[in-house]
């Protein structure tokens, strides 16, 4: 099972998503609706994997994956950014401080869980079968 | 020296209807004449002239032998300088001249020979002409007519004249003509005019130079420049830009200036900061003889504009943003009951979900092209050229229309794309005009018809174009295919699901990226669309181009 930290303030969506990602059985999804307490969770929390919505009330996507960087065991954790305001330059900028992929909203619900291991197999990362 | 015959001195005072004493006139006759014996009513006339003021007076008061001027040494010598001063003519009752002071041949340039014997409208400017009319018609009826005319002289050059014309009689009371004393005040007229212009510049908002072309100094700052330029009074004159403290910020005006000059150009207009303020400027080159010449620079304070332009950016973009959040729910919902992830469903229900699943992504298209028309309108459309092979992005484009194809049950062939197309260009920009032309393509098709996708060099450029076998644009529509919601007017065009913004979006970005797009359509036989893009780098300014088009 891969260990998803998903981060939206958006209630539905976050249904959503949980619903489109238990689709394949292959995710196991914990999800938080402010970066603050994603971060909370993630003291003793290490995902395999982040999707934070970029514009968040308080803390935005980019802000909360800053912090979590700053965790030793984050360091290599690959991070996807959920977007509405999906701009190349701003997804280049979020590709080049490490966001493994951008997705745009509104998102196809059943390709999510495909496109999600695609970004994690595109940072070097193994996925059990 | 004027000297004209009148049959009696009576005739002056009937012209003047105020009893002038005869002696005055055989005074003044010693002077104009030269012919013994001779009245000389142009003495008279001169006389009426100078002493115009009393005589009127004394004719609306009627006072009259009690006040009237007595001739006598002062009465010639002022005569002389009437005569010296303003120019003199008198004419006939058809309105030939018949008599002119030596200061009026010099006002007007002409020889004496040249005006004796013509129709006093000789003088006057074209523009000027009918006022003889109204003067003959005051002068017939035995009234004085004063007022400003404007004559023109030899050279062509415009004279500015303060006249008094008074009818003359004869002894009969049989009106004989007219005699004219002029003034000139063509440099008054005009310093007047000069000023009540600056007057007028100065209660402006925007801020007005005038600048030599070949010394570039300032000859002329309105209030605002002045004060935006830190300029008192008119301390600017004479000065070029580097007398002033905000030199560096004139240059760049004055560069745009030569600019100009350099490129033969008499107009041009571009947005830049003045002294912290944004500003659209317009300089137009006014030509003067011999290779010289002004700018005239007005700009235009646009921060208001551009505060409101950015609150509008502001407010669609947080709109659309707000927009997609909910529809990201409505599509996601409808997406996963289509997928049968929440069980099976009737085929109603599955037929109904299908149209509001596709209208979702409808609205989706719509709020897309609205966000991208205001980047295109504020000039903050963001390209990103690199090198791309332009087969692939045509495969590219292909793969992301499949699902329309498999829907509309069209045929798609890609043609001229044996070899890579190497180009500079922005991929995604490129991908988004022709996913775009493909989806027309695809809407206007019959079913079972065919789309050739076509790539070929053109020189210069590569031409990629659509071909469909739809019913093609009707006449009235081609003129207005490009503007927005053109073919929202139709409704079955409307039907078909577009936003009636694609073209004119695929317009701006092709244009942005220094290329031109047109069509070929033929009524019942189908459309070609096609867009050219140069094989050099988009050029750097083909955005400024662009959005000084969109000011202008």
């Amino acid at each position: 099972m891969i260990k998803l930290l998903h981060v939206e303030d958006d209630a539905d969506i976050r249904e959503i998503a949980e619903m489109a990602l238990s689709l394949s059985g292959e995710f196991d999804v914990v999800q938080c609706e402010t970066g603050e307490a994603a971060l909370a969770y993630v003291e003793n929390y290490t995902p395999d994997i982040v999707l934070l919505d970029m514009m968040m009330p308080g803390m935005t996507g980019r802000q909360t994956l800053e912090k979590m960087r700053e965790k030793p065991e984050f360091a290599n954790v690959p991070a996807i950014f959920m977007t509405a305001r999906a701009q190349h330059a701003e997804i280049d900028e979020l590709l080049q401080i490490g966001a493994a992929d951008v997705i745009s909203k509104p998102f196809d619900p059943i390709s999510l869980g495909d496109q999600i291991k695609a970004a994690m197999q595109k940072a070097g990362m193994t996925i059990a079968a | 020296m004027l000297s004209v015959k009148l049959k009696s001195d009576t005739a002056i005072t009937a012209a003047l209807g105020c009893g002038l004493a005869a002696g005055w006139y055989g005074a003044a006759s010693g002077l104009l004449s030269g012919a013994a014996g001779n009245i000389v009513p142009a003495a008279g006339a001169i006389a009426i002239a100078g002493f115009l003021p009393a005589i009127l007076a004394a004719r609306n008061s009627g006072q009259n032998a009690k006040n009237k001027p007595r001739p006598g040494e002062s009465m010639l010598k002022q005569l002389q300088a009437l005569d010296q001063h303003a120019g003199i003519n008198i004419v006939d009752s058809d309105s030939l001249l018949t008599e002119v002071n030596d200061h009026l041949l010099k006002l007007t340039g002409y020889s004496r020979e040249e005006l004796i014997g013509q129709h006093v409208r000789v003088l006057y400017d074209d523009e000027a002409r009918s006022v003889t009319d109204l003067i003959r018609g005051n002068l017939q009826r035995g009234l004085t007519w004063q007022g400003e005319t404007q004559l023109r002289r030899k050279d062509g050059r415009t004279l500015v004249t303060q006249a008094t014309v008074i009818p003359l009689f004869d002894a009969d009371g049989t009106w004989t003509g007219s005699i004219s004393a002029r003034t000139d005040v063509t440099e008054t007229s005009a310093l007047l005019a000069e000023r009540h212009s600056a007057q007028t510049l100065n209660e402006l908002r925007d801020d007005i130079w005038i600048v030599d072309a070949q010394t570039e100094e300032f000859s002329y700052l309105n209030g605002p420049a002045k004060k935006r330029l830190l300029m008192a009074n008119e301390e600017y004159l004479g000065k070029s830009s580097t007398d002033f403290s905000l030199a560096h910020e004139i240059e760049a005006v004055l560069k745009a200036c030569r600019a100009l000059r350099e490129k033969g150009e008499v107009t041009t207009q571009f947005e830049s900061v003045l002294v912290d303020t944004p500003m659209y400027i317009s300089i137009k080159f006014l030509p003067g003889p011999r290779g010289a010449g002004r700018y005239l620079i007005v700009s235009t304070d646009i921060s208001h504009r551009l505060e409101q332009e950015q609150r509008k950016s502001a407010f669609i973009s947080t709109v659309s943003h707000e927009l997609r959040s909910p529809l990201t729910s409505i599509k996601g919902a409808m997406g996963l009951l289509l997928s049968g992830s929440a069980g099976e469903l009737p085929d109603k229900a599955s037929a109904l979900l299908e149209i509001a699943h596709r209208n979702a992504d409808r609205l989706i298209l719509i709020i897309n092209d609205i966000l991208d028309l205001d980047k295109i309108s504020n000039g903050q459309m963001d390209f990103e050229i690199r090198d791309v092979d332009l087969v692939e992005l045509l495969h590219e484009a292909d793969r992301a229309n499949a699902m329309l194809q498999q829907r509309f049950g069209v045929d798609v062939k890609i043609t001229g794309a044996d070899e890579p197309v190497l180009l500079k260009t922005d991929p995604n920009r490129f991908i988004q005009v022709l996913t775009n032309l493909m989806s027309n393509a695809y809407k206007f098709s019959p079913p079972n018809g065919c789309i050739i996708l076509d790539i070929k060099d053109v020189g210069e450029h590569v031409c990629i174009s659509v071909k469909d076998e739809g019913q093609g644009i009707p006449l009235s529509e081609q003129g207005k295919i490009f503007d927005r919601f053109a073919d929202m007017t139709n409704s079955d065009r409307a039907a078909k699901g577009g936003t009636g913004l694609g073209l004119s979006i695929c317009k701006a970005i092709v244009e942005n990226l220094g290329g031109t797009i047109g069509f070929d359509t033929q009524e019942g036989v189908g459309t070609t669309f096609y867009f050219n893009l140069p094989k050099s780098e988009p050029s750097s300014n083909a955005i400024d181009e662009i959005d000084v088009k969109r000011i202008a």
